[in-house]
């Protein structure tokens, strides 16, 4: 992989070169649209089974024809991957077995005949038949000439379709009940997304192969669902996840003509995938850490200027410095995170920290004093409202204290009509 | 049973039976709904509320009987029709947001291929101003509270400017605030002449809420102004007394999968 081969790739001035790029990207990319719909409607794994079973399709074609013709071998795909959800309907409906049980065995079944069609052929001794495994594990680089208009043909025929029907696909996804009572034909719908579903294994399998083809269908649009709320940004962000990848798979076909090109697409999809999955802003599983992070640390920080308000309380000085022991006596931190929390409550302009001791600042008073006042106006609630016992109010309060808004505050300040103590003779400050 | 027909019946249920995965949950319903009323359908868990509306809307193949609205078939007066499914029904979760579901209450009238309007974004906006979510229109459906939901939902019914409503459990589970909310909206429909048929689970409620009450267990029970129905005696028969031989009958018909109405 050097320098070189990258500039000749990608300056696109090779029109093999530049055949094989179109025809990948639209494979790929037609594949994530299409694929949007069936994760949407959470059928991933049956999206899976039809993937392997286009195999036998395939191959039978080929055994029938003689010859390589995509167009013999397409058909040949899309019967017997719509014979295998027919399969799946039927055994989920008239037998007992769950979805789950039934797409294996159709997989499995579909995928070994296949297998043993594919084995038959390669010791049959036909000339033609070289290549034909390419589409167990896909080869970009034979996206040329007649192939590649075939194709391509049918992967703008699928994006096109998508877009057309892009607002019923949608309800249907959603509230699919709702969708056959204002009229919308659901079942003719339903099939068609099917019958898009079948195509784009049919036609995605030159560019990446059976076996891995579920995961260009499905892995883009688990990807584009970590970016946005919205289904049709993410169908455009599942569309470039799947052309980019795409666009690897053909420059892997590019400098290494042996390599299979599937097992690279899905690598490239995969990793992008698992970056959404850890760094997407929001829904990524970092910034969930962080989040629950910043929230523990408020918690502490809150709890702290409660106890030093609590000290305060018992010696009438509110606002006198408190070393460390004396905050230890008040209440048990460890050491670490009480004294990060003592160096956030001061930048934040809460604490003052003069030779080791700490003191409140005028707003970290009131702050304090607020919390004191949630804790024993929420216990009190409890035990007015709820008729729970004093002495197993205050561990809830421990925690309904962090989450009361002001709004909820005022309400019960009204509610209980500004008392002045808590079930346990504390004064609630105001 | 009790029986009353209505003098200006806006849906007829005629000898309607209805099977779920083979076992029967409706036998022979008969009964006509009056125009312009707020009809509560009340019954105990499993009595089979709810697929008496999925059967009218449709969504169920019928055992036997029909149903029709406007004394029309269900396909001619669509366009008249609103259906609020359960708030459990839809994975809440999926990417879209309040405005967008709202605006689909209005794809029936548009028909296929059609992107809305100017005028189906406008009547979004005023039906979602109509049910107190204006301030939430671009929110993300998954961060509403089960309240909020059922306002989306009975804002995208609204859009759909119907002549009947049908709605399951529209009160399921929602906060004081919402049910008052919900309440009024209905109300407001039903002063203006349209139909709102409502599934309900709470009894305490129920006889403030509606005009009409339905009462359903398996078969009807009562269907009438709720003056006339709403008694102890008929309450007693829906809730009280257990139908053990219609309940063991319906089981042994899934046991046996015997095909609801015979062949020949």
């Amino acid at each position: 992989m050097d320098l070189e081969t990258f500039k000749t790739f990608f300056s696109f001035s090779d029109p093999n070169i530049i055949s094989v790029v179109i025809g990948a990207v639209l494979l790929t990319s037609s594949s994530a649209v299409v694929g949007i719909f069936t994760f949407l409607k959470k059928k991933a794994l049956v999206g899976d089974a039809v993937a392997h079973a286009v195999l036998p399709g395939i191959c039978l074609a080929f055994i029938l024809s003689g010859n390589k013709n995509p167009v013999i071998l397409l058909i040949g795909a899309f019967i017997t991957g719509w014979l295998s959800l027919i399969s799946l309907d039927y055994i989920t409906s008239k037998s007992k077995l769950k979805e789950d049980t039934a797409i294996a065995l159709v997989l499995s079944v579909f995928f070994g005949v296949g297998i043993l069609l594919l084995t038959y052929i390669q010791h049959s001794g036909n000339a033609a038949q070289t290549g034909l495994d390419s589409f167990l594990f896909g080869k970009a680089a034979a996206l040329v000439g007649r192939d590649l208009w075939i194709f391509s043909g049918v992967s703008v025929t699928l994006l096109l379709t998508v877009s057309f029907f892009f607002k019923e696909l949608k309800l249907i996804a959603f509230d699919s009940a709702f969708a056959t009572s204002v009229g919308l034909p659901v079942r003719a719908i339903d099939q068609l997304l099917t019958t898009l579903t079948v195509l784009a294994v049919v036609t995605g399998i030159q560019a990446v192969g059976v076996v891995l083809m579920a995961a260009i269908l499905i892995t883009p649009a688990a990807a584009a669902r970590f970016w946005t709320h919205s289904v049709f940004k993410m169908t455009i962000i599942a569309a470039i996840m799947g052309a980019f990848s795409g666009l690897t798979g053909a420059y892997v076909s590019f400098i290494a003509p042996a390599m299979p090109t599937g097992p690279w697409i899905v690598m490239v999809i995969s990793a992008i995938a698992l970056f959404s999955f850890f760094f997407a802003p929001k829904r990524g599983v970092v910034s969930r850490y962080l989040q629950q992070r910043q929230l523990q640390q408020s918690i502490m920080d809150e709890n702290l200027l409660k106890e030093l308000f609590h000290i305060g309380e018992v010696d009438h000085q509110p606002f006198k410095a408190r070393s460390l022991k004396a905050i230890l006596e008040e209440r048990y931190f460890p050491k670490n995170v009480l004294l990060q929390s003592l160096k956030r409550l001061k930048t934040e302009g809460y604490l003052t920290h003069k030779n080791g001791s700490w003191a409140f600042t005028k707003v970290g008073h009131k702050k304090g004093k607020r919390m004191v006042k949630l804790h024993r106006l929420w216990e009190l609630y409890l035990s007015e409202y709820l008729k729970i016992a004093p002495d197993h109010v205050h561990e809830d309060a421990e925690t309904i204290e962090h989450v009361i808004t002001p709004e909820i505050e005022a309400r019960l300040e009204q509610m209980l009509s500004f008392p002045q103590e808590d079930p346990h003779q504390s004064s609630i400050p105001y | 049973m009790t029986r009353i027909e209505a003098n200006n019946p806006a849906v007829e249920f005629h000898d309607l039976t209805v099977s779920y995965e083979k076992k029967p949950v409706l036998w022979n319903i008969d009964m006509t709904l009056p125009k312009g009323a707020l009809i509560g359908i009340i019954g105990p868990n499993g009595a089979g509320k709810s697929t008496l509306i999925k059967a009218a809307m449709g969504l169920l193949p019928l055992g036997s009987g029909y149903v029709r609205i406007f004394d029309k078939s269900l396909n001619d007066v669509r366009n008249r029709v609103s259906y609020v499914p359960q708030r459990e029904s839809v994975d809440w979760d999926f990417p879209t947001s309040v405005f967008d579901v709202v605006l689909m209450g209005r794809y029936g009238k548009l028909g296929l291929f059609k992107r809305p309007r100017k005028a189906d974004i406008e009547i979004a906006h005023d039906c979602l101003k109509k049910v107190g979510m204006q301030a939430f229109e671009n929110r993300q459906i998954s961060q509403l509270s089960g309240g909020q939901q059922q306002r989306v939902f009975l804002a995208r019914a609204l859009a759909q400017e119907a002549d009947i409503y049908f709605m399951d459990e529209p009160f399921a589970g929602v906060d004081a605030a919402t049910e008052t909310a919900i309440l009024a909206v209905l109300r407001e429909l039903t002063e203006e002449g349209k139909t709102v048929i409502v599934v309900h689970h709470d009894l305490q409620s129920a006889a403030e809420f509606f005009d009409w009450i339905v009462l359903l267990n398996m078969r009807l029970i009562a269907s009438g102004p709720i003056s006339e129905v709403f008694n102890h005696k008929l309450l007693q028969d829906t809730y009280g007394g257990k139908l053990t031989v219609l309940a063991e009958v319906s089981e042994l018909v899934r046991k046996r999968q015997i095909p609801n109405r015979e062949k020949y």
